[in-house]
Parts: structure tokens; sequence; C-alpha cells
């Protein structure tokens, strides 16, 4: 990194908020995805708008390219720096800035953390709908680049569904506002597609979110069950009975263990188990889960619980939200993998997955979203043993390739990032792909953003839309690829 | 080219008076890409139309070749109802979607006007919406993927069948409300919902301003879910107040009986029975569809008294059989009328725009040529102009697609 850059950041931001030791890049070397680690150039945590577009103005000038970070919980690599970057930390802007109840909004600025918004307003009645696992330490700017979703995103909809509004530090340092507290302002909703953008369009410096009155009544039930066949029998029995749960989520033996192991929780050693939420009027909600826990039991449910209260709930879904973490009492290392299915398929890929696993030798827990169909396989190895670790990202590549084939996605919530830009082929065709370049390339034409994310193979934009030309700077090897 | 001999076009055809020499209706995507990809070698200019609903939305297109109807292409790709997703052509009519739907139970939770004329891919493409928007969101909310012929012809797809789905960008909520200027929408899909087993409006007649926020704050409060709230405005005689739940009939009488409780029901409520609820929806849609002039408006959502007292008196009066509906949980409404004076009309919507609640925005979605020449349909333009400027430059170098159709002259 060259000095001077260092001495404008730091002019910037101020000489504390400027990391340039090598001690101190380490610890932004990599965001959730422990696998993939790059040591940034320049670390700098800017306050402000004012100075987060300074700052990406000077990364400009010296034509570096920039990787913003929020809290640094992803799970796909999208913060991951990129060699001699600038990485744009955001943690210190963490302001709450502005609530309205009566029109049913909060602004925040970015490093605020997701269930922070909640708990702002939560002794008025309100609440911020997504709930990642990760809830209380990922951040809304993270969100909002990540588009995250969350257990209750099955009833209330993801991130780009809460979000009305964001100030926008574009590429070139000019700030735009999208959006905003009102509906449908003309023009087109790049808000929409700035949502889930992984980084690569703007650097998002305020969030205007929508806030909901919470829903009269909540009923919660825990259903175990022989085998995940009928777990995923009685998910599709209660959503064809027109009941719109707000959370349905599947455990398998492997992560029932692991839950419990870490929670101290008193499952039972069983095949599969739900957990379910139904929410709204008391009426609705009783009514509802009363129908729900019939079908579960005509599914096969082995037992049936109720929470007797908060308490006793909140720890039910502390042991689902833990399970990512507590496979970690089960096996020395572990990859979290993020893939979706059509919903009715849930009991034939989870044999596959097994069949799969069985044949390499390995183990996979399953735990995830079963009302929409987002599977969270956390494939178990040991790094000692030698080859376990590549048999296990080989697994992870096929459970993705098995979720394009079934007709679903490479990812729900967690992300492209750095780690399945090459599974984007198996989605989708060099023109699909080039249809979304068109838009990063309106957006940041230098692809200056958080490159090498997303897209599976570089790309530079040219001046001029067209067909893909070689730029004279990649030609003699002085310019990072897209 | 068997793709599309194309018909000379007539009157009928024109959008806002600019008359196409041709009309194409492609009977498949691939003959829909054909003339796309021919009209690009040609350097036409082309404008997409499904059912013509909202075509007075935008300003007059700068050049027009031809016009390419969608309303051949309009099969059902794909329908999982156990996955509550279906794929449709783009020229499939909202009524026979639902139709197709409403025997395995669901439905598309969107109800814009005209349902027997608005195709899939016209309501995408004018973002129109209905008043269950106020529970389930916007077709941007329900829709998770598309497929798009670009310019030059390539067909591309974004988002996918799942609802779940982060991988790329999400096109497909670019293309809401785009009005054809980024490519031809050719399928969409999108996320369903379980037909409710019972359903129950309640009118509440006579509501000043005032009476409207507070009822709605009160329901809020009182944590009932309404899936559409409409304030229609009856002149002198204030606001009549329509409430709607749907739901499991349990959950359903239980939110009626509470709602009864609430301020002045019991003075100026009643709930509609069946027929009078499906009279009363239909009617309410006439606001937004029958008149001369209609502007869509966005506020605040608890903005109805500084819209009712300072933004709107000047239009309302400057409009023969003047309606105003808002929809007090969405921040959403329509105004609509004849104008009495082309000029007073004009006048009328930039003192409107001028006095709308901070982030407020006026769009006229129809309004007579003698109107349109003295104000932007559009309004002032958006803080982030150039950048959609860019956006179109990228997908229409050549700005052949409905060229000066969208906001400042896109």
């Amino acid at each position: 990194m060259p000095r001077d850059v260092a001495a404008r950041m730091a002019a910037i931001v101020g000489p504390g908020h400027c990391l340039a030791d090598e001690a101190d890049l380490s610890t932004y070397e990599c965001d959730g995805l422990l696998s993939f680690r790059v040591r940034p150039g320049l670390v700098v945590l800017p306050g402000t708008t004012g100075e987060v577009a300074a700052v990406v103005r000077a990364a400009r000038e010296a034509d570096l390219p920039i990787v913003a970070r929020g809290a640094g919980t992803g799970l796909s690599g999208g913060a991951l720096p990129v060699e001699g970057c600038v990485v744009v930390a955001l943690s210190r802007m963490k302001r709450i800035l502005e609530v309205d109840l009566e029109n049913g909004w909060i602004r925040v600025e970015p490093g605020v953390i997701n269930l922070d918004v909640s708990k702002a307003v939560g002794p008025a009645g309100y609440y911020y709908a997504p709930d990642p696992s990760s809830q209380s330490v990922c951040s809304i700017g993270g969100n909002v680049a990540e588009n995250s979703g969350g257990a209750h995103c099955l009833k209330y909809g993801f991130t780009t569904n809460h979000v009305l509004g964001a100030r926008v530090v574009r590429a070139d340092g000019r700030v735009v506002d999208l959006g905003g507290p009102a509906l449908d302002a003309p023009g087109y909703d790049l808000l929409g597609v700035l949502v889930g953008s992984e980084g690569l369009l703007g650097i998002v410096t305020e969030v205007v979110l929508r806030l909901l009155r919470k829903p009269e009544a909540t009923r919660t039930f825990f259903a175990t069950f022989p085998s995940t066949d009928g777990a995923g029998d009685a998910v599709s029995a209660i959503i064809a009975s027109g009941i719109v749960p707000a959370a349905i989520e599947m455990m398998d033996r492997l992560a029932i263990v692991a839950a419990k192991a870490a929670t101290g929780l008193d499952w039972p050693d069983v095949g599969a188990a739900l957990l379910m939420d139904v929410d709204g009027p008391l009426a609705e909600v009783e009514h509802t889960a009363e129908n729900a826990v019939t079908l579960a039991r005509r599914a096969g449910a082995l037992e049936v619980r109720r929470p007797r209260d908060e308490a006793e709930r909140a720890l039910m879904w502390k042991g689902r939200k833990s399970a990512f973490a507590a496979v970690g009492r089960i096996s020395p290392n572990y990859i979290v993998q993020d893939g979706v299915i059509p919903r009715s398929e849930i009991a034939k890929v989870l044999r596959e997955i097994d069949a799969l696993a069985a044949a390499v030798g390995l183990r996979v827990a399953n735990v995830f979203h079963a009302g929409d169909g987002n599977l969270h396989p956390l494939i178990l190895y040991d790094a000692a043993l030698p080859g376990q670790e590549k048999a296990a990202e080989e697994l992870g590549g096929e459970i993705l390739r098995m979720c394009v084939r079934y007709g679903g996605s490479i990812t729900g919530e967690h992300g492209v990032g750095a780690d399945k830009a090459a599974y984007m082929a198996d989605m989708f065709s060099p023109d699909d792909l080039d249809t979304m370049g068109l838009v990063r390339c309106a957006f940041d034409p230098e692809t200056r953003l958080n490159p090498g994310k997303v897209f599976p193979t570089p790309r530079l934009c040219g001046d001029r839309p067209g067909p893909y030309r070689a730029h004279p700077t990649e030609v003699s090897g002085q310019a990072w690829r897209g | 080219m068997t793709a599309g001999a194309p018909r000379p076009a007539t009157d009928a055809d024109a959008i806002l008076d600019i008359r196409p020499d041709v009309v194409y209706e492609p009977a498949s995507v691939e003959e829909a890409i054909e003339i796309v990809r021919s009209a690009f070698g040609q350097k036409k200019s082309l404008a997409f139309v499904g059912g013509g609903t909202d075509l007075e939305l935008g300003a007059p297109p700068e050049r027009l070749d031809a016009v390419v109807r969608t309303a051949a292409l309009r099969r059902v790709v794909e329908y999982a109802p156990s996955d509550q997703i279906v794929v449709a052509e783009a020229g499939m009519t909202l009524e026979s979607l639902q139709e197709r739907l409403a025997a395995h139970g669901q439905r598309l939770s969107i109800d814009p006007p005209l349902a027997s004329r608005a195709t899939l891919g016209g309501i995408v493409a004018a973002n129109a919406f209905g008043p269950r928007r106020a529970r389930f969101g916007s077709v941007r909310d329900l829709i998770i993927g598309v497929s798009l012929v670009r310019a030059d012809g390539t067909l591309a797809r974004s988002g996918g069948k799942v609802v779940k789905n982060v991988a790329g960008f999400d096109l497909p909520k670019l293309l809401v409300g785009s009005l054809g200027t980024l490519g031809l929408i050719a399928s969409v899909t999108f996320r369903l919902h379980p037909l409710p087993e019972a359903s129950a409006t309640l009118r509440l007649a006579g509501q000043t301003a005032r009476q409207v926020r507070l009822l709605v704050s009160g329901m809020r409060e009182a944590q009932l879910e309404p899936t559409a709230v409409a304030a229609v405005w009856r002149g002198a005689a204030g606001f009549d107040v329509a409430v709607r739940f749907e739901g499991f009939g349990a959950g359903v009488a239980q939110q009626v009986a509470r709602f009864q409780t609430l301020a002045g029901f019991q003075e100026r409520g009643e709930v509609l029975g069946a027929a009078a609820e499906s009279a009363f929806w239909s009617a309410h849609d006439a606001a937004r569809t029958t008149s001369p002039l209609v502007a869509r408006l966005a506020a605040p959502l608890a903005s109805i008294e500084t819209l009712a007292a300072e933004s709107l008196p000047e239009l309302l009066g400057a409009l023969e059989s003047p309606a105003f509906l808002w929809y007090p949980t969405l921040g959403l409404g329509f105004v609509s009328g004849a104008p009495a004076s082309l000029e007073a009309a004009a006048t009328a919507v930039g003192s409107a725009r001028a006095s709308l609640p901070a982030g407020g925005t006026l769009v006229l979605a129809r309004a007579p040529a003698g109107v349109r020449r003295l104000v932007d349909v559009w309004g002032p333009p958006p803080p982030a102009l150039d950048l959609m400027r860019s956006v179109k430059e990228r997908f229409d170098p050549g700005r052949r697609l409905s060229p000066g159709r969208f906001v400042g002259g896109i």
C-alpha cells in the first residue's frame, strides 16, 4: 500500500481509524467464511457518509479496489478482501437516526446490529422482521448487501421486502438516495437491485427500514419424528392446508445431537424434529396451531411439545439458532452449506445427500428452513485426516449442483460471495450472467467495488456497452479482474 | 420469416396517439425473440403491449416503428401447487391465471383493476397494484423470477423458481415498473398464497381525515391484520373507510368483532354481505379506471390529513366528478376526474406536487394530451436519474425500446 494513500485516508477518517499495521490488517483478512483469507492493503473505518465518499474518491484516485465490510459475519466470503484493496469497515456508523412509528419506519446507519433495531422499537410494540440466525451480531448494512433472510422470512419476506430506502456512496464517490419512506418513487427500482448485490453496486451509509407491529399472538411447537421423511410430510401437509407458518424449521438426528450438546436442551434422540411458529391475531393463531399439530401427528409425529412460557419458547429457538455453532461439539471441522430446493422435494433430496455423504465416508448434519426448502447441510470432517477437507468441499459442490438440478438455487440467504462464484455458471447461462453484468457496469463501470465476487468469470465493462474486449491494462496485467 | 408476419397498424394500436407502422403478435417466446432481434438489426423502435390497461402511463414514445403484442404468449409454463409457485408467459391475463390457481385453492395475491384484460407482463412493467398490497405486498414482493428478451434479442433469465434465492442480482425487481424500456418481459415466476377460507369487509361511513388516521392507528394498536384498507373520499360527507379481513373463519370472525369495538363503528359502521363486499371492491376500482385524468399518489402513510387539507383541494376542485382514494396502511392512493380546464388541471397538478408531504410523489397515470403538454407526467426528476440513465444505456444503447416513455425522458 503506497504510504501517501494511507496518509490521505488517515487524514479523512482520523489516524486512529485507519489501520495499516500487519497485526491490525490480519483481523480483517476474512469474514465468517474462515477458509478464505486475503490480507487487505488498508482498513479504514469512516464515521460519516461524507467520510465514506471521500475514502471512495481517494481509493479511486489511487486506482485501488474497495471492499465494504459490515460485522464480518457473512458465510460466503462477501467481505473477503482482495489483494491490495481498501477495506471500508462500517462498524463505527451505528447510530439509529430517526424513528417514525406512525409511518412505520426507522432510519439507521449500516453498522447498527440487526437485533438492536427490534430492541429499539420493541417497548413500543414494533419490530424489524428479518431475523438471520446471526441477528445478535450481524449488521444492517451487511443484511442489505446479502439480502439476509432468517427463519421467519417464510411468512414475512427477506431484507429486500423490508428496506424502504438507502443512502448510497457510489463507486465514483457520489452520494445518491434511493427510495425512502414513501413507496413507489418514479423511476427504476434501483433499490430493489441494490439489496442483495453483495457490495458490488455501492456502499450503503443509511438505511430506511420498515417496522412492523408485533403480532398479537405466537404459538410455537416442537415435534419429533422417526425420520426426515415423516417431518417432510408434515411440512407439506401443513402448507397444503392453507396455513402460512411464520417459520417452520427442521433438524435431523445429527443436528439435534449437536444442539443438545451445546445448549443442554432435553430434546429426545430422534430422526428428525420440526420447530414451528404461527403468529397473528389470537383466534387465527389458535386455529392454525391446532390444525398444524393435528397434521403433524397424522404425518407420524412421535411427540409434540408446546412451550409453557416465553422462556421455554426462547430456549427452543436458541437450540435451533445455535445449531451451526453447536456442530463444533461433534466434529472438529465442518462446512456450512446453503442451497435451496423446491419444498416438496425435501425428503428425496435429504436421502440423496445422505447417499452422497456415505459414498465418500463423511457425515452431514441438516438444519434448515423447511418451509421454503432452504437447506443448510453441515458437512462434518476432520482436517487432520488427509484428504477429508477436500472431500468435504467436493461434497458441498455436489450438493449445490443437486439443488440446481432440482430447480432450486445455489444460495438461499448466505450469498454467492467468493465462495460460490464458480457455481453461478451451473445456475445461469452466460447470457443471464452478462445481463446481470450490465447492471454492475451501469453502477460501477470500473468494477472497483468488491471485484472477484458473485461473477464466475472476470469481465471488464469497457467504455461502451457491447461484446467483451480486453482492456489495455488487462492485457498488460495491471488491472485486477472483476 | 415465419415468426411474425406483422399486420399493418390501426389507430387502435397507437400509444398516446403515436401510431406504429406495424404490429407483431408472436405466438411463442421464440418468435418474440426473433422479432426483437430482427428489429434490432434494422434499428427499429419497439414498444411492448399487454392488455393495454396501463398504456397511458408515461410519456408518448419518441419513435415507434412497431408494437409487439404479447396476447398470444399466454401459457402456464409450470405450476407446482405444492411449492406454491407458478411460471407463466407474460401475455396471460391475471384473471385466467387466477382461475387456474383457484382450482388448487391458491391465488396470486395481487388485485389490480381490470383483471380480465391486464396481463402478467403488463402488471409487472407498470407496477400495477390493488388493495391487497396492504398485506401481501406488491408484484415486487411476489415476483421471484423473470425471463427477459433484451433489446438485441438476447434471452436472459434472472431469479429462479424457488421463493428463497439470493444468487445473483435481483433483476426481476429492476423490471417492476420499468415500462418495457429495458426489454420484453417474456415470462414471470410468482410466489403464490393459499386462498383464504373466509373474507369479510366492514365499512365505516362519514369519517374525517383525522378519524381515518386514528382508526388506522387504532387497528394497529389492536393488532388487527386487515388484508386491505381503503379510504374513499365522498366530498362533504368525508371518507368511507373499508377494511377487509381474510383468513380462517374463526380468525376472521374475531377480527370483525374486534373491529366493531373501535371508535365510531356503532354509529356509522356496517358489515357488508358477500354481494355488497364484492360490489364495493369492484366499484372502488372505478376511481382508477374510468376518468380521463388519473394521478397515482405516494406519501407517508399517516399523511391523509395533509393530503386532504393542503395538497389536494385545488386538484380535486379542478376536476369534474372528482375522486380520491387513499390506502392508509400503504401511503398510496389515486386522484381522478375530468379536467374542467386543461390549464387549471395542469396548474393544480403542479401545486399538488409542491405541497405533498416530504417524500411524496404524484405521477399522472392518465391525462388528456392538453394536460401532458403542460406538466411532466412523472414529476420532478428523481435523485438517481443519471444512474437510471446508465442502466438504460447498458440495456438499450440504441434507445429503441419505448424511447422517451419513462422518467426523465428515458
